[in-house]
């Protein structure tokens, strides 16, 4: 007869000990004093994790295969695939910095509770790296356009988008490792968990990729003991009143990170990655994110001395537009990405008027245009029809043209005799209060400032196997003429670092 | 019968003519509730699997909810094994085992005394050594005197004030326990309370907040302002209270402390019936002020108490201006029949 669960968990614990014979010290300082006792609420043995988990990666295999014989990956609507490109490259940079981020907890926290918690966490994030790599890998063989599928992580770490995704989950294993936890646990795996793994599945299933959605919905049946881990520890921490506004420093950091850095792309695949959308990305925000998390998570926290995130109603705000805003900007650099970027139509433009009301106004002739300059026969791109290329926010990665181009809040802050363009209140305050952690990033124009478009896009690699077909390219119409290096370089753009001069 | 609830897979067994209510708590189970007589929809739950009897109609379930298998436990007896999920509750599953912890109090009259021709000031001290912890918005069920019969009503005090709940009670000619307040009962006289239940309180979020009360629904909506200002609320908050006359107007002076203590507070009485020649309210149903006040209530929480028609006329104007239907939080008790 198997031995009962609490027992054995218990007897689990007694295999650590105390060291006599030296300090037992964590490996990874932390400013939070945090009490040895904690709770893993899940009391999960390995012997019952394994029978879980395995259950759960056979199913998610054995539909891949039947979506191979079905023939699937060719039934999905192109313009989600395209997106997709850049962003299930940035979620698995998350899985992989949540892996080690779980090592850095583990060899951090005198608590064995929560040390085995994390343990089941570990050995989860790196079954979902598995997954989403194994979900990359039937896209390069099976989609109709696979170019850029294989670009993997060298595209993570050259393209904008790619840093955006960086410079986000950085945070999950670098700095105070309780910080981690709150960004981890707290913000991207209670707050955000829904719209990442929820509502993405729901969006895939509508634009026809049913392997994405079975994939998601497998990773989201781990992230209730996530969830778990990430209460238990600031429960924890919590217990110490000098901890409380530490805590909330850095759920306000975090809070306002992830809003800027998930809400990009997440509200950009979700609205510009679609053909068949299910719901506003601002509705789902205000559904999951202010009703579940802060009406309900955070306010359970508030006798604790929890406080509401001071930007929340900055972020609602900023999503009336902001998706819309990165829809412009990645699709105005689209012979810099490593996807096809589609333009939208009629039937895109009914649907956000309906749902984002004034949307028209301040983005139809945009679209209007791009699409008269779809053809390479026209010599034009839509990037020369800008004054300027937006700078980089130094703490988020994202262009400073947000929330509208027309009324972007865009900043220099000095920060020890240099200046740092930021995008936001919220992101100049993060580089102010944390300098060390954002003032060493590169801008992504500073190395190309003066070079021919042509030549950068040669020096990323964006080129099809013919060695002249752009990777990017402004439709996923096939009836419409493919762009080549030469169509660009025939273009004479050079790139300008718009802070040249001002900002090292 | 063997009920088991969702999500904690717990069961429970509930006796033949049982409510599924009252056998959680015989059990030392908890499952949230308020008035006990399908008045006030507190215990809403939702039936997974197998069969109930309960009252062919009451106000707290609308017909799509009843199409998907929403009751309430207080008046619905088991015929079968039952699945029951009660995950919208919102309790955590140490909350669920630990039982009711709502309780009975003594109290004894502070003040007893008129605030209008049909609604009366009831204010109690608890005379045992425990406050009652609640939250702003929530009620207590009053016993009336010497019967078994209780009377629920929402505290209008600041939970901040201990041992203390004070209550706006609306007087009806046949009421058994308004009229006794009226007629009999005297300051120290005493009284039982149980309580504290009920879900309505302010949600936390970035949006503007709306109040809407009417008549004797001022009460939680007073609590929950003097809560905000406690607390130095800074979100904008318009509130709107509806009479039909200014002699039916009352606690003005002390609404009109918590806009000095809480600058972002605006105050709109409304006036149906008549109004005075200097008056420099809104007139009309509260509703229609409402109505001519914004055009848009988006990104706004709406929080209302009063007579059930202002409840569905108000909820449907706020829907349609552009509120989230999440987001109109209410309290509509319905005057409770003669037992």
């Amino acid at each position: 007869m198997t031995a009962n669960l609490v027992e054995v968990h218990e007897k689990a614990k007694d295999y650590d000990w105390d060291f006599s014979f030296t300090e037992k010290k964590p490996k990874f300082d932390t400013k939070y004093n945090i009490p040895t006792k904690g709770k893993d609420p899940f009391r999960m043995l390995v012997r019952d994790y394994m029978k879980m988990e395995a259950e759960k990666d056979d199913r998610t295999h054995g539909f891949i295969d039947g979506a191979l014989r079905m023939g699937i990956a060719e039934k999905m609507e192109p313009r989600f695939n395209e997106c997709l490109k850049l962003t299930l490259l940035d979620l698995g940079n998350a899985e992989y910095v949540a892996v080690a981020a779980c090592g850095g907890i583990i060899s951090s926290v005198q608590n064995q509770e929560l040390r085995q918690g994390y343990h089941a966490q570990m050995l989860d994030e790196i079954r979902h790296t598995q997954l989403e790599m194994a979900l990359r890998n039937y896209y390069v063989k099976n989609v109709p356009d696979p170019a850029g599928w294989d670009l993997g992580q060298k595209a993570l770490f050259q393209h904008p988008g790619g840093l955006v995704a960086i410079g986000e989950f950085q945070h999950f294993n670098t700095g105070d490792p309780i910080d981690c936890i709150i960004d981890l646990n707290i913000v991207i795996e209670t707050a955000y968990t829904n719209i990442l793994l929820v509502a993405a599945p729901q969006s895939a299933v509508l634009n026809g990729d049913h392997a994405l959605a079975t994939t998601f919905l497998s990773i989201q049946s781990d992230e209730a003991r996530h969830m778990a881990n990430g209460y238990g520890s600031l429960i924890s921490v919590l217990r110490n009143e000098e901890n409380v506004p530490l805590v909330n420093d850095a759920l306000e950091r975090h809070f306002w990170h992830a809003h800027k850095g998930l809400d990009a792309l997440v509200g950009w695949q979700s609205e510009y990655g679609s053909v068949n959308r299910a719901w506003a990305y601002r509705d789902q925000w205000q559904e999951w994110i202010v009703d579940d998390f802060v009406g309900g998570y955070l306010e359970g926290l508030g006798e604790f001395g929890v406080e509401v995130p001071r930007f929340l109603g900055k972020a609602v705000e900023d999503l009336d537009w902001m998706t819309h805003t990165v829809g412009q900007v990645f699709s105005a650099i689209w012979p810099l990405n490593f996807w096809r970027s589609d333009a939208m139509n009629e039937k895109d433009y009914e649907w956000f008027e309906k749902n984002y009301p004034g949307w028209h106004n301040h983005y139809g002739a945009y679209w209007d245009g791009y699409k008269q300059l779809a053809d390479p026969a026209g010599g034009h791109i839509i990037l020369q029809e800008l004054e300027s290329l937006p700078p980089i926010c130094q703490v988020c990665q994202l262009p400073c043209a947000l929330p509208r181009l027309d009324i972007n809040e865009f900043r220099l802050v000095e920060v020890n005799g240099s200046q740092y363009p930021t995008c936001s209140e919220g992101c100049e305050w993060v580089l102010r209060k944390w300098p060390k952690a954002y003032t060493r990033r590169k801008q992504f124009w500073h190395k190309y400032h003066g070079w021919d478009l042509a030549d950068v896009i040669s020096d990323l690699g964006y080129i099809r196997p013919d060695g002249k077909t752009l990777i990017g390219q402004p439709t996923v119409s096939p009836d419409q003429k493919m762009w080549t290096i030469d169509d660009i370089r025939a273009l004479k753009y050079e790139v300008k670092d718009p802070l040249h001069g001002v900002c090292l | 019968m063997k009920i088991t609830v969702e999500p904690f897979h717990h069961e429970f067994e509930c006796e033949d003519g049982e409510t599924l209510l009252k056998a959680a708590l015989r059990q030392g189970l908890f499952i949230r509730y308020g008035c006990k007589h399908g008045g006030c929809g507190t215990c809403k739950s939702r039936l997974l699997d197998g069969d109930i009897d309960e009252p062919p109609s009451t106000f707290c379930l609308s017909p799509a909810e009843r199409e998907d298998d929403w009751f309430l436990p207080c008046v619905s007896t088991p015929t079968d094994d039952c699945t029951i999920d009660i995950g919208s509750m919102g309790i955590s599953q140490e909350e669920f085992l630990a039982g009711d912890q709502s309780r009975e109090y003594e109290t004894r009259i502070e003040i007893n005394e008129p605030l209008t021709k049909d609604i009366r000031r009831l204010r109690l001290r608890i005379v045992d050594e425990d406050e009652m912890k609640f939250t702003a918005g929530q009620f207590a069920n009053i016993q009336v005197p010497g019967t078994q019969h209780w009377r629920p009503y929402s505290m209008a005090n600041s939970p901040e004030e201990k041992n203390f709940l004070e209550f706006i009670v609306k007087i009806f000619p046949e009421g058994r326990f308004s009229k006794l307040l009226e007629d009999r009962l005297n300051t120290g006289d005493r009284l039982q309370v149980h309580g504290p239940y009920g879900e309505l309180r302010i949600r936390l979020s970035h949006r503007n907040i709306i109040m809407v009360a009417g008549g004797s629904g001022l009460a939680p909506l007073l609590s929950m302002l003097n809560r905000l200002a406690e607390k130095g609320n800074e979100r904008p908050v318009q509130f709107f209270f509806g009479a039909r006359t200014n002699d039916d107007l009352y606690y003005i002076k002390e609404i009109e402390a918590v806009v000095q203590t809480m600058p972002v507070l605006e105050f709109i009485p409304v006036l149906s019936d008549s109004w005075p020649g200097d008056w420099r309210g809104e007139t009309g149903l509260v509703t229609e002020a409402l109505a001519r006040h914004r055009e848009s209530y988006r990104n706004c929480d709406a929080y209302l108490c009063g007579p059930p028609p202002m409840i569905d006329a108000a909820t449907s104007l706020l829907l349609e201006r552009g509120v989230r239907p999440r987001n109109v939080y209410f309290d509509a008790f319905y005057p409770a029949t003669s037992d």
